[in-house]
C-alpha cells in the first residue's frame, strides 16, 4: 500500500501554490495494494517526478510517501535494493536500458538480480507475445525505440513485484502492439495479485482501472 | 549469480590497462615475497639457535674475565659493579662466580708404574653452570676421594701430544676416570692430603673443578691471603651470537671464548637481511596495496553510471560490492600463494647448502610464515572490501 501524505515536489511548487487541481499534488491519499490506478496528465505537470518518488528517485519535495510502512525518502542502500527486487517494478519513461548489453542480457540481468520469479522459457514466451524474439540477441543501443520499450517492458516482468509503475509506457507503440503489450502486463499483474500505476498524456481504457486521477 | 556475474563483467570492467594491472601484481608478488622471506629467515635462525643441538653445547654459557693490559695487572678481579651490570643485561640468564683455589695444591700419582707430580690450582662453580652430570659432584670431610672435572682438551692434549712425545700410552675417558690419585693441600696450618679422582671432562670450562663444598672448606682452612673477588664468572645466554652481548664485552675490555660469540657476526648479517628484506617488501607492499586500491576506484569511477542504473534497477550495493570484489581479490590469492611457493623453493636451497656443511635446518617453510601470509591475505581481504565498499557508496550517494 503506498501512502502519498500531502507530497509538494520542489520543482513544482510555484506552479501548485498558483493552482492546485491535482488529485494527488498536496492531499493526502492512499493506494491500496491491487488497485490498478491510471493518472491522466498534461506535459510539464510531474508525470516522471510522481513516478520517481513513488520508486525512491528522488526526494526533493516535501510531505511523505509510505510504502508497506516505509518512508521511502529515508529508504537507501540494501533496503531500498530489496524493495526494488521483490515489491516495486518500474517502466520508465526513457527506459533505462544499457546500450552495450543484448536485449536479453538487459532482460536477464532484472530476472537473475534476485532469486529468478520466472524462467527464461517465459521471457522468451514473452518476446514472442511482444513480436521482439529477433533482436534478443542485438545490442539494445541499435533496436528501435519502440523495441527497446517493449524490451524495458519484458524486463518490468520477469521480476516478483507487488506494484508496477509506468511512466508513459506505449508512447512509441502503435494501437495493436499497445493493446498485446497491456494484455500481457494485465496478464502478469493478475498473476501476482498487483497493483498498478500508469501515467500517460491521455485518458484510455487499456486496462480495468479501479481509479482514474488527475495529476 | 554466475548468469548474474557474466552480466556484470560486461558492464563493469577493470579499468586498468593489462600491462600496468600485471606490473603491480608483480610488484605486489615481491613485496609480499620479501616479507614472508624476512619472516621465514627469522624464524631459520631462531631454529639454528634454539635447536635441541645448540640449545646445550657449550655455546650457551660464557666464561667472562677482564682482558689483561698493563694497566690492570694483578688485579683481574670483577668489581661487584661489572657483576651486577651483566647480571641485568638482557642477555643475561643466569650467572654464575669461578671461584678461585687461595690455597697452593699438587696431584700426584698413587702409583709408580704411572708417576706424575704437578702443583695445581682449582676453581668451583654453581652445579647447574656444569655440563658434567655426576652423582658425586659433592664433597664432604668424610668422602672418600675429592671429584674433579678437567676440560676436556686436556685429555686431548695428552692423547695426541704428549704421550705421543713422551712415549706413554694413550688414555681412554673410562680410564682416566679409574685412576685415584693424590692430592695435596699446603696451607699456613699444615698439609692435606686427599684420594682425588676426575669424575667428568667439560667442554664448557677450562678449568680444573672442584665441588663448592670442597672449595669453601679448602679456602677457609688453607687460605694463604684473602683476596675479594672472583676474577671470572660464567653466564648463561640464550643467544651467545648476540651482537649486543659482543659489543657489551669489548666495551667493558671483557673476554670470553672468540669462537663462541663469533655467531655475532653472522647474527649482524642476518639482521641486516631480516630489515632490509621487512623494510622493503613493507614499503613495497604499502605502495601495492595503494595501487590496487587506486584502480578499484579507477574502475568504479570509470563505471560510475553503469554502477547508477544498476542501483536504480534494483541491484544492491552489497551485490555489486561482492562482484567487484571477485574480479580483485583472487589476484591477491595467488600473489601470496606464488610468494609462499618462492619461499619455499627458498627455504629448500638454504636446507640444502646448509646440509652440505652439517648444519641442520628444516627443508619446510615455517608455520609462523604460513600464518603471516594468512594474516596478510586478511589484511589484502580488508584493504580490498573497504576500497570497493567506500567507492560504491560514494558513488551512489
Amino acid at each position: 500500500m503506498f501512502i502519498l501524505d500531502h507530497l509538494n515536489p520542489f520543482p513544482l511548487a510555484d506552479r501548485l501554490t498558483a493552482n492546485n487541481n491535482s488529485h494527488i499534488w498536496n492531499k493526502y491519499l492512499q493506494l491500496n495494494d491491487g488497485e490498478w490506478i491510471k493518472i491522466t496528465a498534461p506535459s510539464g505537470t510531474g508525470k516522471t517526478t510522481l513516478m520517481h518518488i513513488l520508486y525512491a528517485l528522488r526526494s526533493d519535495y516535501t510531505g511523505n510517501t509510505i510504502f508497506n510502512q516505509h518512508n521511502l525518502r529515508t529508504l537507501a542502500g540494501n533496503d531500498l535494493s530489496t524493495i526494488r527486487q521483490y515489491n516495486l517494478s518500474v517502466i520508465f519513461q526513457d527506459l533505462k536500458l544499457f546500450p552495450l548489453l543484448t536485449a536479453k542480457e538487459n532482460i536477464e540481468l532484472k530476472r537473475v538480480l534476485q532469486t529468478p520469479y520466472c524462467s527464461s522459457e517465459r521471457v522468451y514466451e514473452m518476446a514472442q507475445t511482444l513480436g521482439v524474439t529477433h533482436i534478443l540477441e542485438q545490442p539494445t543501443s541499435i533496436c528501435s525505440y519502440g523495441e527497446q520499450q517493449r524490451i524495458a517492458i519484458i524486463r518490468a516482468l520477469v521480476q516478483p513485484f507487488n506494484w508496477l509503475i509506468m511512466d508513459e509506457p506505449f508512447s512509441h507503440l502503435d494501437q495493436a502492439n499497445k493493446k498485446i503489450a497491456a494484455t500481457l502486463i494485465a496478464e502478469e499483474c493478475i498473476k501476482r495479485n498487483a497493483g498498478l500505476i500508469i501515467t500517460d498524456l491521455d485518458d484510455d481504457d487499456l486496462f480495468d482501472y479501479s481509479r482514474k486521477l488527475i495529476l | 549469480m554466475t548468469q548474474l556475474h557474466t552480466i556484470l563483467k560486461k558492464l563493469i570492467r577493470n579499468s586498468a590497462s593489462r600491462t600496468k594491472y600485471t606490473v603491480a601484481i608483480i610488484g605486489m608478488s615481491i613485496a609480499v615475497f620479501l616479507l614472508l622471506t624476512a619472516i621465514q629467515i627469522q624464524v631459520d635462525y631462531n631454529q639454528l639457535l634454539n635447536s635441541k643441538s645448540s640449545r646445550d653445547s657449550i655455546a650457551n654459557f660464557l666464561v667472562i674475565n677482564k682482558i689483561l693490559t698493563d694497566a690492570n695487572m694483578g688485579n683481574s678481579t670483577l668489581e661487584d659493579s661489572i657483576v651486577n651490570d651483566i647480571r641485568q643485561q638482557p642477555f643475561t640468564e643466569a650467572i654464575g662466580m669461578l671461584t678461585p683455589s687461595k690455597f697452593k695444591a699438587s696431584i700426584q700419582s698413587n702409583s709408580s708404574h704411572f708417576p706424575f707430580y704437578t702443583d695445581i690450582s682449582f676453581e668451583s662453580v654453581p652445579s647447574e653452570f656444569i655440563d658434567v652430570a655426576d652423582a658425586a659432584w659433592t664433597w664432604n670431610e668424610q668422602a672418600e676421594y675429592v671429584p674433579i672435572i678437567i676440560p676436556t682438551f686436556f685429555l686431548d692434549m695428552y692423547n695426541f701430544q704428549f704421550s705421543l712425545s713422551q712415549n706413554l700410552p694413550q688414555l681412554t675417558p673410562a680410564i682416566v676416570k679409574m685412576i685415584v690419585f693424590k692430592v695435596n693441600i699446603y696451607g699456613s696450618t699444615g698439609t692435606a692430603t686427599f684420594n682425588g679422582k676426575i669424575v667428568g671432562f667439560s667442554d664448557r670450562i677450562s678449568s680444573m673443578l672442584v665441588p663448592q663444598e670442597f672449595m669453601q672448606w679448602g679456602n677457609s682452612k688453607f687460605a694463604t691471603k684473602q683476596s675479594g673477588n672472583a676474577s671470572r664468572m660464567i653466564i648463561r645466554t640464550k643467544d651467545p651470537g648476540n651482537p649486543k652481548l659482543a659489543d657489551y664485552l669489548s666495551k667493558h675490555q671483557l673476554a670470553t671464548d672468540a669462537d663462541k660469540t663469533r655467531f655475532s657476526k653472522y647474527r649482524k648479517v642476518v639482521d641486516a637481511v631480516v630489515v632490509i628484506s621487512g623494510i622493503t617488501g613493507g614499503l613495497m607492499l604499502a605502495f601495492a596495496l595503494l595501487v590496487f586500491s587506486l584502480f578499484i576506484q579507477l574502475t568504479i569511477a570509470s563505471c560510475k553510471e553503469e554502477i547508477r542504473l544498476l542501483i536504480i534497477l534494483g541491484a544492491s550495493p552489497q551485490q555489486l560490492a561482492k562482484f567487484i570484489f571477485k574480479q580483485f581479490y583472487p589476484a591477491n590469492i595467488w600473489m601470496v600463494f606464488v610468494a609462499i611457493l618462492g619461499v619455499t623453493i627458498l627455504q629448500y636451497f638454504i636446507h640444502q647448502l646448509l646440509a652440505a656443511q652439517h648444519i641442520v635446518l628444516t627443508s619446510f617453510t615455517s608455520i609462523y610464515t604460513l600464518l603471516s601470509a594468512l594474516l596478510l591475505l586478511f589484511v589484502l581481504w580488508w584493504v580490498n572490501r573497504n576500497s570497493i565498499r567506500h567507492s560504491i557508496y560514494s558513488k551512489i550517494n
